[in-house]
């Protein structure tokens, strides 16, 4: 069979090492490396889908001995989750090189390190050795740094140092996890497939090691009060970056906290089930009051994804509490198609804010007013991206939302407090709508130009996926649960 | 006579090290610099050939005083090349200068030392060691003979002194507690805690010094800064690197019932903290790379607390040390072309991009970040640490590492950004690129290499 995961997984490198060659090319060339690369990838991940996935366990692996003596290899395969957040990877990434062929500062640097990203995330939802995936999981930090560092606004330096340290501290202790599990597992090994059919640690041992993980994938996530990172470095980088960043990064923490902690460390993880769901509780509402107390649209929708995301942590929260197959599965859906969705609208928010950005070099919603005017393709746009982002029907958020509060419903009621997130976020995209879209048009905006051919072929995949998605999520929801109703333990 | 006939033979290396040094030595008596440039250099390679073919040996010479284990054949495949890319890089710096090639003489001499110690199974070879890697060390640091270098040496001198006074006043209560000098023998002095304990102490004392481990690191941020940034490099590799291989060679022989691991861990807590805290606020990038040197060398200290109590404790030693010497030595070969402030590094990466990128390499490597060389040596000393149920030092050591990172990005950071306006807008280079240029180059390879391909490393040795 036809090693497509790793092929998949390598392209992007391989596009980075062309475009360092090639060191004397303009930059149109460079981007079109870029587009190209990416969309290969995509469709690289779009045959994996074709391909399907088994029921119960990983499919499509690939593996060969690359440190033997202490039992790593170089392993790859999906499964239903995973397998939808690289679609969500290479659909995100294809678009952001079609928005970024802008870019003619230094574009060598930015689409090799973009292409190196790629890499990266793809690598971390697809590594089935532990060892691989914190090698992917910490390149990725490197990258996005200098993406941060080298490409982003005014105040870039503090907020990209900002960023590498805390994940940095955040991602050490999943490395203390990581060699925990090692150490614990007979005969020593980094499969995660071992690791998640026999978890090889119980007890105190396993509680510490649920800690350190839930520590680390908490940073990343992120999760009250450990989220503070999330905003500084959203607002300073770049477009590209923060789509990115928002898109796929913070999903590498959810996905970890269901792939590491609920997998692995099962029993613990049921024990301290409460005190996550509460983080969850907590974190999603907080996300939501402080998304409304912002003026600047990008910090706003910043906040917005702390709110999602807890969301998330609900959903696996309390599949981990569930002793019902049926609601776990349910949970995890919703919570899988949640990460899925929340990439989609929030990218789609984040580009069309930096269209704005781009047009108007302000991101504060009370000195725009009445756009819909000047730029209806724009502004309708973001309305339908911001309806998506507070939970409507028939949009991408709904369908997952929807079974995460239907299983809390049956397990927790109590949680059942969050859906006043929903209520918040609602107010708050409706007031930023309002203020920058309606209300009496401004003159100084009178000659801003509605999207570009290149900005439409950004945006229209994502708006209709996000509507494909909230009205037949089956297509995605069915890859997805394959995998979800097979989980045991 | 016959033992020695069985002896010699695995002394082969370490003879050929002793010749090239001499060797040197003769043709800078006869004003060859070059020659004794290509003889040090020869005579080191040859020796690292020779002794490719010991690989997997586990054997004990005079009488169990010198082994040839492990240890000490990696001490050689690792130092012995790290001496050649410091004789580059001394040759790039030094060249055309007065007493040229006895620098090269003197790196034979004190890597010499740093072998005997990384092979020492006796406490006399340990003072031997320490004396033979030292005496030449200082007259390296001395040789610009300038007032900085004078005063460096002499504090590098008198530090010397008194750690190695004490370390030899220590020694005597082992002896007395075993009667033998033998580190085999250091099984009986469970029997006499004290001596145990005052003994310890000394040897870390004096191999602590060495190390540059704190609190006895005093030395070494002046000593680097008076030295030709070729020789700050070559110390802070090759003598830390045999100081803490005969560390280990003791650790493995001293009973755990004295409660040594303990300590060993304290002082790597002490010397990671204070290293890389006192490393933050230095301006001068030989300092700042000398507190980062004295850092990671309590990073090696996990893999010597874990020491038999830990499978993973010796390679992780040995795969540390390689990437260590790979990696510092490409960090400070990078200072030598490119200036000792860190305002010289302002805007390097935007200029000279191939360079930066091989210096944030390098840096990132030091933090530990997958997959450079560095990550591969700190995931096994941390893999070490918890095995032997020090996951607290671990713990530690996982948060000095993104201390490290704080410190580090203090290059990496103005490397990319612009230079400011009236600034000097044209890079100075200084010495001989194309060696600087070779030295670098090889330690990225080796960077780069080694954390994919640990297993070649893990594999030779099991």
């Amino acid at each position: 069979m036809f090693p497509i995961v790793s092929t998949t997984l390598f392209l992007p490198l391989l596009g980075a090492l062309s475009v360092m060659a090639l060191r004397r090319t303009p930059a149109s060339v460079v981007h079109g490396i870029g587009i190209l690369t990416s969309a290969l990838v995509l469709a690289g991940a779009l045959w994996m889908w074709s391909r399907g996935v088994d029921s119960g366990g990983f499919s499509q692996v690939e593996q060969f001995d690359w440190i033997p003596t202490i039992g790593a290899s170089y392993r790859v395969g999906v499964d239903g989750i995973s397998l939808s957040l690289v679609l969500l990877t290479a659909f995100l990434f294809f678009l952001t090189f079609i928005f970024s062929a802008n870019v003619r500062e230094r574009p060598h640097a930015y689409v090799i390190l973009m292409l190196l990203l790629e890499t990266a995330s793809i690598g971390t939802f697809t590594a089935l050795d532990a060892l691989l995936f914190y090698v992917f999981f910490e390149v990725s930090l490197v990258s996005m740094y200098f993406m941060i560092a080298g490409w982003g606004h005014e105040d870039r330096q503090r907020a990209a140092l900002m960023f590498f340290l805390y994940t940095l501290l955040g991602s050490l202790p999943l490395l203390l996890a990581i060699l925990g599990l090692y150490l614990g597992s007979d005969p020593h090994t980094f499969d995660m497939r071992a690791w998640i059919a026999s978890p090889p640690l119980t007890g105190t041992a396993a509680m510490l090691t649920l800690v350190a993980m839930l520590f680390t994938f908490a940073v990343k996530t992120p999760v009250f009060p450990l989220h503070t990172w999330l905003p500084a470095a959203h607002v300073q980088a770049p477009t590209a970056g923060s789509v990115i960043l928002a898109g796929v990064m913070l999903k590498f923490g959810a996905y970890g906290l269901v792939r590491f902690a609920l997998q692995m460390t099962p029993d613990a993880f049921r024990q301290a089930g409460v005190v996550v769901l509460v983080f969850g509780v907590f974190s999603a509402l907080y996300g939501a009051f402080a998304a409304l107390a912002q003026s600047d649209l990008k910090r706003m929708v910043a906040y917005t994804s702390v709110n999602h995301m807890g969301y998330v942590i609900v959903g696996v929260a309390i599949a981990a509490l569930t002793t019902q197959p049926a609601i776990r599965a349910m949970a995890l859906d919703g919570s899988v198609l949640q990460m899925v969705s929340h990439g989609l609208v929030t990218g789609a928010l984040f580009f069309l804010i930096g269209m704005l950005n781009d047009r108007a070099h302000t991101r504060e919603m009370d000195s725009f007013g009445g756009l819909l005017k000047f730029v209806p393709l724009l502004g309708w746009s973001f309305v339908l991206a911001a309806f998506a982002s507070l939970g409507l029907p028939g949009l991408a958020h709904f369908p997952a939302e929807f079974q995460i509060f239907l299983a809390t419903l049956r397990e927790e009621p109590v949680a059942l407090i969050v859906i006043l997130g929903i209520v918040i976020t609602a107010g708050l995209y409706l007031r930023a709508i309002g203020k920058v879209f309606f209300g009496a048009p401004r003159e100084q905006w009178a000659g801003m130009p509605d999207l570009n051919a290149r900005e439409v072929l950004t945006l229209a995949p994502l708006l209709v996926l996000i509507i494909s998605i909230g009205i037949a999520p089956s297509w995605l929801l069915g890859t997805i649960h394959q995998t979800t109703a097979a989980l045991h333990f | 006579m016959t033992q020695m006939a069985h002896d010699l033979p695995y002394l082969i290396p370490e003879m050929v090290v002793l010749i090239a040094g001499a060797g040197a030595l003769v043709f800078e008596m006869l004003r060859l610099s070059r020659a004794a440039l290509a003889f040090a250099a020869g005579g080191l390679l040859l020796a690292t050939g020779l002794t490719l073919p010991l690989l997997g040996v586990d054997t004990e010479v005079f009488g169990g005083t010198f082994r040839i284990d492990t240890l000490s054949i990696w001490a050689k495949l690792i130092l012995l090349p790290a001496t050649v890319l410091s004789l580059l890089l001394a040759r790039a710096e030094l060249a055309g200068s007065d007493r040229e090639g006895t620098v090269y003489s003197l790196l034979c001499f004190v890597t010499f030392g740093a072998l005997v110690l990384a092979g020492s199974g006796d406490t006399m070879f340990l003072v031997l060691g320490v004396l033979l890697s030292s005496l030449g060390a200082f007259a390296l640091v001395a040789h610009p003979r300038n007032d900085a270098a004078t005063e460096a040496a002499m504090k590098f001198f008198v530090f010397a002194s008194v750690t190695g006074g004490v370390m030899i006043f220590g020694l005597s209560y082992w002896f007395g507690g075993t009667g033998s000098t033998l580190f085999t023998d250091l099984v009986h002095l469970d029997k006499t805690p004290l001596a145990a304990t005052i003994g310890l102490a000394a040897v870390i004392t004096g191999l602590g010094y060495k190390a540059s481990l704190a609190p006895f690191h005093f030395w070494a941020p002046d000593a680097y800064e008076g030295a030709p940034i070729s020789v700050a490099a070559y110390l802070s590799v090759v003598p830390k690197i045999g100081a803490i291989f005969a560390l280990a060679q003791v650790a493995r022989d001293l009973p755990t019932t004295t409660g040594w691991p303990f300590v060993v861990a304290s002082v790597a807590v002490l010397t990671m903290s204070w290293g890389y805290l006192a490393a933050l606020v230095q301006e001068n990038v030989v300092r700042l790379l000398a507190y980062s040197s004295i850092a990671q060398a309590g990073y090696f200290l996990l893999g010597i607390a874990a020491a038999g109590a830990s499978s993973l404790a010796l390679a992780s030693l040995v795969v540390f040390a390689a990437a260590y010497a790979a990696m510092n030595l490409g960090a400070f070969a990078i200072i030598q072309c490119t200036g000792r402030t860190l305002d010289a590094f302002t805007g390097m990466g935007r200029t000279r991009p191939v360079t930066g990128i091989a210096m944030t390499i390098f840096l990132m490597s030091l933090v530990g970040i997958p997959p450079l060389a560095g990550f591969s040596g700190k995931f096994l000393l941390f893999g070490a640490a918890i095995d032997a149920h020090f996951t607290w030092l671990a713990f530690v050591a996982i948060l000095n590492s993104v201390l490290s990172l704080a410190v580090y990005l203090r290059i990496i950071v103005p490397m990319f950004r612009p230079r400011d306006e009236g600034g000097e807008t044209v890079v100075q280079l200084h010495g001989h690129m194309l060696l600087i240029r070779t030295v670098w180059l090889i330690a990225l390879i080796v960077s780069l290499g080694l954390g994919l391909a640990a297993q070649l490393l893990l594999g030779a040795i099991d």
